[in-house]
């Protein structure tokens, strides 16, 4: 469904992420780990089109949709979520995720300005599929309150929400398990599992390891922006390859 | 809205209606009137613009396009002066859009510097385009408003400082109703979701580009408007009117008012319009009124006059509260 073609990005001779090709299947969980700074953020500004390849393709269900604007490719159908917690401070839960669904919602301009019944009636529809994209993350209850005074998980979830409030087809994840407690890891790798049962597909960075092994069909790992290892948790696990870039390498080569 | 409120509106309109039969008795307290009317109508579609997290220091450029535009039109090419009204607006909101593709672009310190050159190349082209616009002389003699007569109800002649209250009055609460209405809207909640973060905004599908233009093109318009209105009612132009700093005064109009709410840029207008107006004595230290104001401002109310009631309410709680805690 994702797919990428040698895909590179170079920084300034920095090669921040280099020559990756990767395949995304339908309802397919997939991980990407690597230690800091292996460019795993980068890979998804790439696929996103936060950022521009110096190099490669990005193809998604057969179409190119290299270096297009971030909206666009959210219109078709591939959203994520920020490392940081990005969210709109000053709106409520409920509010955050509504804007989130103009995808959704599709209120034009003149309709917006002027109020028409048409308006009003995807307006209220906007606000129902709001509430129910709460309801599967486990917000419900927090819909009224302020996102800056959530706790840093509900903040997480609501980061989520807001990447699938516009229906999208895959939902790239940068670490959505980061500072949570064993508690809300267990919450959110189940909500990951309900998002894949729900039809979509998931790429996801996490650098709790055993959040990552539980759920991912897939995995692929990144050292200094290149591929070193893939295939399922089971392998990665034994890699000596990946051991090494984790926990460094016994004699410091030349 | 409740009741309440939507009566308390209503009242607070019509006491706006008496009020030029109020001051009739000076003509210079009808002109303030008139200022008043104006400036509201800059700060509000400067406030418009700020929502989406964009500042324009060339408001005032804007302005000067419609006022030049209906003036040339009604005099040179004989247009009737209400068509012309309408396209002064036009051509404000039609040069807004050219320059919106690099005004969308930028941020910040940059944009600020950018809006600020277009203001100022604006005032300087009417400057030097001495043929159309008169120079730094200026034009004179711009026809007024035509008379507004329905035969056997109404007839309007706009011959004294009376009938134009009454016009701008009604002009400004046209514009804040069709801003308000945009401001409560879907559309005005994704201009400020695009202030608070423009990544996430294009995460979830908002073109940045085109929902800055917009809001920058309606608030030129009605910039252009009350260029227009103001070249009509004054019947005289010239450029020195609409340069940088009546621009950084629709802005300060904005701050001081307070740009988060509504209602603070509408505020901040009419304050900043009459308080200058009292030391007018002193003509060249009117911007140390403005400063000192700004500064009041910005070390003692951030969030501008219109947040004044509030912090008043929430000291007052203190007091009481302190008083219990002695008692």
């Amino acid at each position: 469904m994702l797919e990428t073609q040698e895909l590179t990005k170079h920084f300034k001779g920095l090669r921040a992420v280099n020559n990756i090709n990767l395949k995304v299947d339908e309802k397919e969980i997939v991980g990407v780990i690597g230690p800091n700074g292996s460019g795993k953020t980068t890979f998804f500004n790439l696929l996103t089109g936060f950022l521009k390849p110096t190099y490669g393709k990005v193809l998604f269900q057969g179409k190119d949709i290299t270096a297009k604007r971030p909206d666009t490719i959210a219109e078709l159908g591939v959203t994520r979520t920020f490392q940081l917690d990005r969210l709109f401070h000053d709106f409520t839960v409920l509010q955050n995720v509504a804007i989130a669904s103009r995808l959704h919602a599709r209120i034009g301009f003149w309709e917006s300005i002027f109020h028409t019944p048409q308006y009003h009636k995807k307006f209220e529809q906007t606000w129902d599929h709001a509430m129910k994209i709460l309801q599967f993350v486990g917000l419900a209850d927090k819909k009224d309150e302020l996102a800056r005074n959530l706790a840093h998980g509900h903040q997480k979830m609501l980061g989520v929400a807001i990447g699938l409030a516009a229906d999208p087809k895959i939902v790239l994840l940068d670490e959505p398990c980061a500072g949570m407690n064993p508690k809300e890891i267990d919450t959110a790798l189940e909500l990951i599992g309900k998002i894949r049962a729900s039809g979509k597909s998931v790429i996801l960075i996490e650098h709790n390891m055993k959040a990552i092994m539980n759920v991912c069909d897939r995995m692929i790992v990144l050292n200094f922006g290149t591929e070193i290892a893939r295939g399922t948790p089971d392998q990665i696990q034994n890699n000596k390859d990946v051991i090494q870039a984790y926990l460094g390498v016994e004699k410091h080569a030349a | 809205m409740k009741l309440g409120k939507i009566s308390g509106y209503i009242v607070f309109v019509i006491i706006l209606f008496l009020l030029p039969i109020f001051l009739t008795s000076s003509e210079y307290y009808l002109h303030v009137f008139i200022l008043c009317g104006i400036n509201v109508i800059l700060a509000i579609s400067l406030r418009a613009i700020t929502t989406t997290g964009q500042i324009s220091l060339g408001h005032a450029g804007f302005m000067s396009i419609g006022a030049y535009t209906s003036a040339i039109l009604a005099m040179k090419a004989g247009v009737p002066v209400y068509g012309a009204l309408i396209l002064g607006a036009l051509a404000a909101m039609a040069v807004a859009a050219i320059i919106a593709f690099p005004i969308t672009r930028v941020r910040t310190v940059y944009l600020a510097m950018l809006t600020m050159f277009f203001g100022t190349l604006i005032s300087l082209i009417f400057t030097e385009w001495r043929g159309l616009t008169g120079g730094t002389s200026g034009l004179m003699g711009i026809p007024q408003l035509g008379t507004i007569s329905i035969p056997g109800l109404i007839n309007i002649e706009f011959a004294t400082k009376l009938p134009y209250s009454y016009f701008i009055l009604v002009l400004a609460l046209i514009v804040i109703l069709f801003l308000y209405a945009i401001d409560r809207s879907y559309l005005g909640m994704t201009f400020k979701s695009i202030a608070q973060d423009e990544f996430l905004a294009a995460s979830i599908g908002t073109n940045i580009a085109n929902h800055k233009a917009i809001i920058f093109c309606i608030g030129c318009f009605f910039a252009g408007l009350a260029g227009s209105f103001y070249a009509h009612y004054n019947s005289v132009l010239t450029p020195d009117t609409f340069g940088l700093f009546p621009s950084l005064y629709i802005m300060v109009y904005v701050i001081v008012g307070g740009g988060k709410r509504f209602a603070g840029a509408i505020i901040g207008a009419i304050v900043l319009t009459i308080l200058p107006e009292a030391f007018r004595v002193v003509k060249e230290y009117q911007p140390f009124v403005f400063v000192a104001v700004l500064f009041i401002v910005i070390f003692a109310l951030r969030g501008g006059l219109v947040t004044l009631p509030d912090v008043i309410k929430a000291q007052i709680k203190k007091i009481h509260r302190r008083k219990a805690e002695n008692a």
